[in-house]
């Protein structure tokens, strides 16, 4: 009985290179060629003596990994280099910060020196659904755009309009033409 | 505080490089060591009681955020592609006669991608057509380049590099999309500073800031300051007044904001210029005294 199970399926189509792939699925007389592939794919292999993702190896895989890998002196040199340079990047980036950090407490303790009620006012959390009564107001007069765009403005979260950094820069280019839009504080 | 700065200066400054906190806590006292000699600030070298409070000054970093990716290194992209032949060489087969109809040419088109490919990571043995002779090879190629021609040639991307890169031209917010940019504002005598303005009474620091940008940059951009609090001060070297008394301490605390659209239209009346300006620009046009007092806020990339 494993013996039929496990008998391999020769596909016919000539111009390939993996020419032999091992499924589970018994092959069934009179089936549709399409049903025939779904089942197939659906039904990996289950030969699981090898140390593999799904259970298949490419058939000339340790030809490949000769191929692949120059030598495990090397793979290890290489992953040793790697980490060592994330490392350079990680902590150059954590000193900038720790820069920044340090500007920034510096500038809150000489203000908490000069003035408590303007320390107070800065240290205060923002509250993103609370709106000013100036703001209620100015939302009765706009129209329906103009309101989306003030919505889109919340206090105390990133604008909608920040953009993630992409590989190529858009075909416009920066929109320099903007109108003005009125937005209290 | 005077024996502190004595002390600082006989250490010397060989710390200004390493990180750490107790060398950034020295960043302050060592700043007042750049002050050139006509300007003497007479606020810590003496020990008086300030009587008056310092006056309150709000000055903005309006920042373009980067709108490119970083260009990977030659040594990141060796180390990718070495990872992806690994990988290439560890995964399943891939099931292309579930993805791709048998005979079709879109199934050619792919296996004549993949034998590439596989040359590509794995050298000139691998990727071999087997029982495939001479024409038939030649049919498949030619109906590939068919199906190409029909589906008509894919969008283009823009060029990473703008031309306003080439032409120098520091007005342009499409210059150096990798980089970090800094509004830099030039006064009429000719001195390169950041858009600074007072603080009104009854006003907050992050208010004064949002209205200082607006006055001295107009409102043709859509700029959003990032949090109430500051992210840094400065303080101004103190000029003594033809009076004989001295000018009254002056604190400019540094906000950020970001601009998202639009462009700076500074007030003719105060402003002669603007550029848009990475970190390294930035200190070659402002002073040191200045650039001591800012550079730890801007960001290095």
């Amino acid at each position: 009985m494993s013996t039929s199970l496990l008998t391999p399926k020769r596909l016919l189509v000539s111009s390939t290179f993996h020419s032999q792939i091992r499924c589970y699925a018994r092959k069934e007389s009179g089936m549709d060629p399409k049903k025939e592939t779904i089942r197939r794919s659906l039904y990996p292999s289950n030969i699981r003596n090898k140390a593999t993702p799904t259970g298949t190896w490419r058939p000339d895989v340790e030809k490949a990994l000769q191929h692949a890998i120059p030598s495990v002196q090397a793979h290890d040199t290489i992953e040793r280099a790697w980490l060592l340079y994330k490392r350079h990047i990680r902590k150059r980036r954590e000193a900038e910060t720790e820069r920044k950090f340090e500007c920034m407490r510096k500038a809150m303790d000489e203000l908490a020196g000069i003035d408590s009620h303007l320390y107070m006012e800065a240290n205060k959390p923002e509250n993103p659904r609370a709106r000013s009564p100036e703001e209620a107001n100015l939302l009765k007069t706009m129209k329906a755009s103009e309101a989306r765009a003030f919505d889109a403005r919340v206090r105390g979260l990133f604008p909608r309009e920040l953009r993630v950094p992409t590989d190529t820069p858009s075909r416009a280019g920066w929109k320099y033409d903007w109108k003005p839009f009125y937005r209290p504080l | 505080m005077s024996s502190k700065t004595l002390i600082s200066l006989c250490r010397g400054n060989p710390s200004a490089f390493s990180a750490g906190r107790r060398t950034l806590a020295t960043v302050r006292e060592t700043s007042t060591t750049y002050i050139p000699s006509s300007q003497v600030p007479i606020s810590h070298q003496t020990h008086q009681k300030p009587i008056t409070k310092p006056k309150l000054l709000t000055s903005i970093i309006l920042n373009r955020a980067p709108i490119l990716t970083p260009t990977p290194t030659p040594f990141e992209r060796a180390y990718y592609a070495y990872q992806a032949r690994l990988r290439r060489a560890l995964s399943n087969p891939f099931p292309y006669d579930f993805y791709f109809k048998q005979g079709s040419i879109l199934e050619t088109r792919f296996t004549l991608e993949e034998r590439k490919r596989e040359r590509i990571a794995f050298g000139r043995e691998f990727g071999i057509a087997d029982d495939l002779d001479k024409e038939k090879a030649a049919a498949n190629r030619a109906a590939v380049e068919q199906l190409a021609e029909q589906e008509g040639e894919s969008e283009e991307m823009m060029a990473r590099v703008h031309p306003s890169d080439e032409a120098r031209d520091y007005k342009s917010l499409d210059r150096k999309g990798k980089r970090n940019l800094y509004l830099l504002l030039q006064e009429n005598e000719g001195i390169w500073r950041f858009p600074e303005g007072n603080v009104k009474k009854g006003e907050l620091l992050h208010q004064a800031a949002q209205r200082d940008l607006l006055a001295e940059c107009g409102e043709y951009m859509d700029t959003w300051i990032v949090s109430r609090n500051p992210i840094g001060h400065y303080r101004p070297p103190r000029k003594a007044l033809s009076t004989g008394k001295p000018q009254p301490e002056e604190v400019a605390f540094l906000y950020k904001a970001h601009i998202l659209a639009g462009q700076a239209r500074p007030n003719p009346e105060t402003v002669k210029d603007f550029a848009w300006l990475t970190k390294q620009e930035v200190e070659s046009r402002v002073s040191e005294y200045y650039w001591h007092g800012v550079k730890d806020v801007l960001s290095d990339h």
